[in-house]
């Protein structure tokens, strides 16, 4: 029989003689386990919370625009308040972009005071005027229906897409998309088709709308003439500073009498949000003397029972267990021990995790879509239970190698 | 026909250091040779020496002095690896206290030895540990604990274990110790029926004449050195 088969065959027989072993002393590793399994279950939940908030709060921040967002203004100085939207303006910016080929581009304008109603409900909105774009670049996706489209803008009736708050405000929850409502405030009601609905937001009770500039341009803007116009580009990270101060000049350079300012607008921009990482790093660290209590107790319960085990290991040895099996075998009780209170310590965390009730009320927020538990964090918490169990598992293994014999037979 | 031999002890000494530093000598001068199929008795009194004999002949302890062949090799320079391969493949041991696994039900225990071995042997453990339980008369009583067995039932188990890997040498250190007289005598006939079918030598320790008398040759160990016991004197 080659060495790697009787390698092999020990290894599964000091599993199997270790997980015997903590068969028959269920109760007393169950109990000297409860410390390993709170801790690995803390200090997993603490990584894996730490990182789900991280990736929440990421997916929020990139709402108002995926990294690296370049927002450019032209601003005639003759002129006073914010710009105003022109021809002029977005044929210069559409042909700077396809200059230095830039794939994600819209224009954002904004108008407030605007009222969408439906069958005796209205509520406040917010109009966004953006190209379809837009909506890949601020991770805006629709839950219901679509979002915009360039072929919208030849739709008989004005294709707008509203968040959640407008379609609750409006009774439209449970309704099916599309489906017709007014606005009010752009010089006079006019009929639109929503088409999608969003997740998003809005702040408050104001709700959010979205719509093509071509339609806007259509049936609003002679009545109300698009205010706060912004063009948005999204371009890989490297580089984008130069680029922005590129493209502002060469947009500049079509656009004789503006000023044109171009500069990052997204979160990256102004660095990252260390907090996540400091509380991860306190609730983990609470963990660690747990799990450092939990281990000691582990070890103290050990020894006591080891001391109470000399004869087995004894008898044991008469039938051939040579000493590097006897502390191998031993070993493995502790590690495999602790790898199933770890197991069970990862379960919990995962079961407290992915509680999207439970996280809405820790985190105070609203979640649309729960982020998955972090593999990370489940292989952290194994890890380290396994970790725990061999250098616990080392001390009663030394007891038990160094037993002799003769001693151990007469005990 | 001569037997192939086993064990052979030359001019062996065992001495132990005691806490004030003199020398306590527990054997001196054993001689003793062992071969296959052999019924051998050491009977003594309590503190001559009798389980350290065992224990030598175990391979568990090593003589102070002399020589112990085991196979015809210079067991005294095993190293501990080697020793414990050897116990586990040819050695089999019966304890007075029986000595079973607690916690862990008759099969369970039988099966512990092959848990040691390498191959077939130890993929198979289950259908060889009920085999073997089933030749000590205990085929129907494979998953009782222990505590549920009587003495008798024990030790038979015990026997069960000490037989599963086919050893070529069985040590018993006062088998029936445990036991009342006939169910002592129950279970020495059952130790030297199993042996002899198997072949394997059995060395038993007693200070019990009767079992003793069991044996085919019986050896007395007084002041530390064997000598040969007649059947009227083991009797």
């Amino acid at each position: 029989m080659n060495t790697l088969a009787r390698i092999f065959t020990g290894f599964i027989a000091a599993l199997l003689e270790a997980w015997q072993e903590l068969r028959i002393h269920r109760l007393r590793v169950l109990l000297s386990l409860i410390g390993v399994t709170i801790a690995v279950a803390s200090l997993t939940t603490a990584v894996a919370g730490a990182q789900m908030a991280q990736q929440l709060m990421t997916e929020q921040l990139e709402r108002n625009g995926r990294p690296a967002m370049i927002s450019t203004y032209a601003m005639d100085p003759a002129s006073q308040g914010p710009p105003q939207s022109s021809a002029e303006i977005t044929a210069a910016f559409e042909k700077t972009s396809e200059r230095f080929k830039i794939e994600y581009t819209s224009l954002i304008g904004r108008t407030f005071g605007t009222q969408a109603v439906r069958q005796g409900l209205s509520v406040g909105t917010e109009m966004q005027v953006v190209d379809p774009d837009y909506g890949p670049m601020h991770r805006i996706f629709a839950q219901h229906g679509r979002w915009l489209e360039d072929a919208d803008a030849q739709n008989l009736s004005p294709a707008v897409v509203v968040d959640k708050t407008t379609l609750s405000a409006l009774g439209m929850e449970d309704g099916t998309l599309p489906a017709t409502i007014e606005l009010r405030g752009l010089g006079g009601d006019v009929s639109v088709t929503v088409i999608g609905a969003t997740s998003t937001r809005g702040y408050g009770s104001m709700g959010q709308m979205w719509m093509l500039p071509e339609t806007y341009e259509h049936w609003f803007a002679a009545a109300a003439p698009l205010s706060d116009v912004s063009y948005a580009m999204w371009v890989p990270i490297e580089g984008s500073e130069e680029l922005a101060s590129h493209f502002a000049r060469q947009m500049q350079a079509e656009l004789p009498g503006y000023v044109v300012d171009s500069q990052r607008q997204d979160y990256l921009a102004w660095g990252n949000d260390e907090s996540l990482k400091q509380v991860a790093l306190v609730v983990s660290s609470i963990a660690g003397i747990i799990l450092l209590l939990g281990s000691l107790s582990l070890l103290n319960v050990a020894m006591v029972t080891m001391k109470q085990r000399i004869r087995e290991v004894g008898i044991r040895r008469s039938f051939g267990a040579t000493t590097g099996r006897v502390f191998f075998s031993v070993m493995m009780e502790s590690v495999v021990a602790t790898a199933v209170a770890g197991g069970l310590g990862v379960l919990i965390s995962v079961a407290l995790v992915s509680n999207p009730k439970l996280i809405n009320a820790v985190m105070a927020t609203g979640l649309d879509e729960m982020p998955g538990f972090p593999v990370q964090a489940a292989l952290l918490g194994m890890g380290v239970s396994i970790a725990v169990g061999a250098l616990t598992g080392v001390l009663p293994a030394l007891v038990a190698a160094r037993v002799r014999i003769v001693d151990a037979i007469r005990v | 026909m001569s037997s192939a031999q086993l064990l052979k002890l030359e001019n062996v000494t065992r001495s132990v250091r005691l806490p004030d530093d003199s020398e306590l000598r527990i054997l001196s001068g054993i001689d003793l040779t062992v071969a296959e199929g052999d019924h051998i008795a050491i009977v003594g009194r309590s503190g001559t020496g009798k389980s350290t004999l065992l224990n030598i002949l175990g391979l568990l302890d090593r003589p102070t002095s002399g020589t112990l062949a085991w196979r015809g090799k210079d067991a005294t320079k095993l190293s501990a690896r080697q020793a414990a391969a050897a116990r586990g493949r040819d050695l089999g041991f019966v304890f007075q206290q029986f000595n079973l696994l607690p916690g862990r039900t008759a099969l369970e225990n039988v099966m512990a030895p092959l848990m040691y071995s390498s191959g077939r042997d130890f993929w198979q453990r289950r259908r060889l540990a009920a085999e073997s339980l089933d030749r000590v008369g205990l085929g129907a009583r494979l998953d009782s604990m222990p505590q549920t067995l009587s003495g008798g039932e024990q030790q038979r188990v015990a026997i069960a274990r000490a037989l599963v890997r086919r050893p070529r040498v069985v040590l018993a250190d006062e088998p029936t110790g445990a036991l009342d007289v006939a169910t002592g005598r129950a279970v020495m006939e059952l130790l030297d029926a199993a042996t002899v079918e198997s072949g394997a030598a059995l060395i038993t320790i007693t200070h019990d004449s009767n079992v003793a008398a069991l044996a085919r040759e019986r050896l007395s160990l007084d002041g530390g050195r064997l000598h040969p016991l007649s059947q009227e004197a083991a009797r």
